[in-house]
């Protein structure tokens, strides 16, 4: 068994294109788990070792988050490399949910980008201790020292340079460690030999002034480095230790930089993983109590303990389902017998392993604290398995409702075949890629994040299921809701032979700020029998699912019963589920109802020069500007606006910006559509309905 | 007009450019120590103007956007705590259309570049405005060229201009009409200065209306800052 002590569970994460790949390449490469560099674009033909998936070898981006494993200076290290791009959020988001640590990835030219802030943010919700790590240090423009600003003043966070560059751009050469006060290089093909030397003459005075910054920061944390600074004694184990503290206590962020394409600052990097990301120890995890109303539990991360294990991800290779699962407490051992808290399904371990991108290596045991991979057991991403001494379920995670939808149409008979067993897959992968077949129109319609979700799976459709789909246009989730309060009093009567149906239902339905649907019972007397209360909520349930402007789903409306009347005979379950939908109707009609759209926060970066181009177009795209922040020659432009406008914003952005600007959107919330777009939505719906 | 109970139940239009008065340009000065409210004046003076339906930018330099966001945000819960309104959060909505943050490194701010901001969004149709806020401009290095441009761009252009300037304790340095150092030496560019005053033995800070030439805001009433929620106050 492993000393827990030294374990780290880490994540990486960043905006597009900031480099994690190549950095975990250069992990892998340096922790001797492989023993070749390949490049993400690289000219070999191979890719990256982490970019598993075909598609993101040629697209150049990492979608689905690959786990690996590797062991530095007698750390076992768990490296979950995750996806870059919003539309993939639910990835980055499950990874941090199981990791203790993170790597956040700047590039030194670009600092903090939209998407450094949504990670940021993400890191924040799960308090994952991280580490900075500006990458890039040898292009054109680099400036880590705007970075580190940035990371105070956009993310909030007390970053605190532990390195210094030795030159920058083209003339990088390595790097002054602040803690030793030694000038690093990396020779070697690979920047595999470290050579320590003194501090470049140059680069002393600056070296001292930001060391005492160093020193001033850590010793916030660890009296006993106050002391020693004042007698003027600090060792670096000090230093080291009380960055730590502030590290794990997420009061303070080292910064460490770099280049990870021209191999220098990993190892170093690697140093800072072991020394200041905490141990799975470290961190505390709650579990709920089942047996206890869902009462918090701290877990215990002891191997001894009854076994709690979070499946956080799912992928169906070759040989099956592989489950990627996060110990808690307690071990689990092939051949177990395991049980999903959530089904009570029992199953049994037949293969334990431990992944490395798409290789793995069998193991017999894994102890707490681990992430390993489990072959052959059915279950959904976010399970719970325990061993069945416990009723524990780890806390669920935040998985956002999907905004965009399309249908799909398999080309002949095998593709149906095939696509049917992939979309089976991906549901199970992803949760917030979902798929349901329209009754009205017999479609297949997939649902998502963004336009590139719901484009990568059609894609991988294609390549891993030989499944050759014909997609519609994309479709906005649009819903309805009531802006006001409306009563109603409304009977259900039937009367065609046999036993007859009545119910009648009479109270109110009313806007609910928060939340999809609320059910109140205000019945007094028992005017509506106790066994057809539940019947009412079934019916207005059903109610709510197709709203009567466009038969979008009903949001945020809460119905109240207050009246009613039954009939000793006549009255039944099914009667007052028609009584509470015809209610609902009567009530909606006059509860002046509106279209809602979901609308994206979108943020668009570039160079300042295309400013006023690039809010003219998001203007005419009905887009709200909230704002703009600009800083060198560079904006980034912040707006509101609907997702039914932003198809095929990508490329003409490319066009307006001639390729220069990049936009990033996530969904903001859902708002009234204009009154002319509600008229044409309406018109449509009904022109639709009459062709049915 | 989206809600006339709002508009004048709001102290804040003593203050701003009335629909009523001649008056179609200004600049306005609000300075006070740090922490005395005047980011908060500046953002009451932008949502009254935006109540009025007017279109607003605010500059910010030094404060990101998110912060900037969330004093409106704040500022518009407290001014619709006092009147009954039914749907508050549309008329946000619909306001915010209205308003649009700018910001920038201090060093950034010069009439060339936030004319040529403007003017891309005049030309994009994106915004108007009738009133700008400069929120963090440092008076310790003011360019006097750069107010006297803005002056001039503020008359050309129908704008009303105001701007925030911290005093410091230090600098005792005050010009006749009372306006504090660092801005003793540029008030005559301003047509309304403010300053901002912790009140003795109150939970208020005083507004002192230490120059206007414009006569619109000399409405004969005490105006006072609520030391808590940074609200605009009659009397106190």
């Amino acid at each position: 068994m492993k000393d827990l002590a030294k374990v780290r569970n880490i994540g990486i994460s960043a905006h597009i294109d900031s480099g994690k790949t190549t950095l975990t390449e250069r992990i892998l490469f340096y922790t001797q788990r492989i023993h070749a560099i390949h490049e993400v674009r690289g000219k070999d033909g191979v890719g990256a070792k982490m970019d598993s998936m075909e598609l993101e070898r040629e697209r150049g981006i990492t979608i689905a988050s690959a786990a690996t494993y590797c062991n530095w200076k007698g750390h076992p290290i768990n490296i979950i490399d995750t996806p870059g791009h919003v539309d993939f959020t639910i990835e980055v988001e499950r990874a941090l949910r199981v990791l203790d640590g993170a790597i956040l990835i700047l590039c030194s030219v670009g600092g903090v980008q939209s998407q450094s802030i949504t990670v940021n943010r993400q890191m924040t919700r799960y308090r994952v201790p991280r580490i900075a790590f500006i990458n890039k240090c040898d292009r054109t423009g680099a400036n880590p020292d705007r970075v580190i600003g940035q990371l105070r003043e956009k993310l909030n966070l007390n970053a605190i340079p532990i390195q210094l560059p030795i030159g920058l751009e083209g003339d990088l050469e390595g790097v002054v460690d602040l803690v030793t006060m030694k000038a690093v290089y990396f020779d070697g093909d690979n920047g595999e030999t470290i050579r320590e030397e003194e501090i470049p003459a140059q680069l002393k005075a600056e070296a001292d002034k930001r060391r005492e910054a160093l020193l001033d920061a850590a010793s916030m944390f660890s009296d006993e480095l106050m002391e020693a600074v004042l007698e003027g004694t600090p060792t670096p184990e000090m230093i080291l230790n009380a960055i730590r503290i502030g590290t794990l206590k997420l009061e303070m962020t080292p910064v460490m930089m770099g280049s990870a394409y021209k191999n220098k600052g990993i190892q170093l990097l690697l140093d800072g993983v072991a020394n200041f990301l905490p141990a799975p120890t470290e961190v505390d995890n709650f579990a709920l109590d089942l047996d206890k109303d869902e009462a918090e539990i701290k877990v215990t991360n002891n191997p001894d303990d009854p076994m709690v294990a979070l499946a956080f991800k799912l992928e169906d290779g070759r040989y099956g389902q592989l489950t990627y699962v996060r110990t808690y407490q307690g071990t689990l051992r092939k051949g177990d017998t395991i049980i999903n808290a959530r089904t009570g399904k029992k199953a049994k371990i037949g293969r334990l392993v431990r992944m490395h991108a798409d290789e793995m290596e069998d193991i017999e045991e894994s102890g707490s604290g681990d992430i390993v991979a489990l072959f052959g057991i059915d279950c959904a991403s976010g399970d719970t398995f325990t061993d069945g001494k416990l009723n524990y379920s780890m806390s669920s995670m935040h998985v956002p409702t999907p905004v965009i939808s399309l249908a799909i149409k398999p080309v002949d008979n095998k593709a149906q075949v095939n696509m049917s067993k992939a979309l089976n897959r991906f549901t199970k992968e992803d949760p917030t890629f979902k798929t349901f077949i329209d009754p009205e129109t017999n479609e297949t319609i997939i649902s998502g994040m963004g336009e590139l979700h719901l484009d990568v799976y059609v894609e991988r459709m294609k390549r891993e299921y030989s499944a050759e789909v014909q997609v519609g246009a994309p479709q906005v989730a649009y819903r309805e809701a009531i802006t006001q309060r409306a009563d109603f009093n409304y009977t259900h009567k039937k009367q065609t032979g046999g036993s007859g149906q009545f119910g009648r239902v009479g109270g109110y339905i009313e806007p609910l700020e928060e939340g999809e649907y609320e059910f109140v019972d205000s019945i007094v007397g028992g005017v509506i029998p106790r066994e057809f209360i539940p019947s009412c909520d079934k019916g207005f349930q059903k109610a709510v699912v197709k709203g009567a402007l466009i038969g979008a789903p009903i949001t945020g409306v809460r119905c109240v019963i207050n009246d009613g009347a039954s009939h000793a005979v006549d009255s039944s379950d099914i009667a007052f589920q028609l009584a509470a939908i015809g209610a609902f109707k009567e009530g909606y009609a006059k509860a002046k109802p509106v279209i809602l759209e979901p609308i994206m926060k979108v943020v668009v970066e570039g160079p300042t020069e295309f400013q006023g181009s690039v809010m003219g177009s998001l203007n005419q795209r009905r887009g709200m500007i909230v704002g703009t922040t600009e800083e060198d020659d560079y904006t980034a432009i912040e707006a509101e606006v609907p997702l039914s406008e932003m198809f095929g914003y990508s490329t003409d952005l490319r066009s307006l910006t001639q390729g220069k600007a990049e936009f990033t959107m996530e969904f903001a919330s859902y708002k009234p559509v204009p009154k002319s777009v509600a008229e044409q939505l309406i018109a449509e719906a009904q022109k639709k309905n009459k062709e049915r | 007009m989206l809600n006339k109970e709002l508009i004048d139940k709001n102290p804040i239009r003593h203050l701003n450019v009335c629909t009523e008065s001649n008056v179609t340009s200004r600049m306005g000065l609000v300075i006070s120590r740090a922490g005395l409210g005047k980011t908060a004046i500046l953002v009451q003076i932008a949502l009254d103007s935006l109540l009025n339906g007017k279109q607003v930018i605010h500059v910010s330099a030094g404060q990101s956007l998110e912060k900037t966001r969330v004093w409106y945000d704040d500022m518009f819960k407290d001014i619709v705590a006092g009147c009954k309104l039914d749907n508050p959060y549309e008329v946000y909505d619909e306001i915010m259309h209205n308003r649009m943050i700018m910001t920038f490194k201090e060093s950034k701010l010069s009439r060339a570049k936030l004319e040529e901001r403007m003017n891309d969004l005049v030309y994009q149709n994106v915004i108007r405005p009738s009133c700008i806020v400069v929120d963090g401009y440092d008076f310790t290095c003011a360019d006097q060229q750069f107010l006297a441009d803005l002056k001039e761009m503020a008359k050309s252009m129908e704008l009303q201009i105001w701007f925030s300037a911290v005093s410091h304790r230090d600098d005792e340095r005050v010009s006749a009409s009372g306006v504090p150092a660092p801005c003793h030496g540029v008030e005559g560019f301003f047509d309304t200065v403010i300053v901002l005053q912790a009140a003795a033995k109150s939970e208020c800070i005083d507004l002192n209306i230490v120059k206007d030439t414009t006569g619109v805001s000399k409405c004969g009433k005490v105006l006072k800052l609520d030391a808590k929620t940074f609200m605009i106050k009659e009397g106190c």
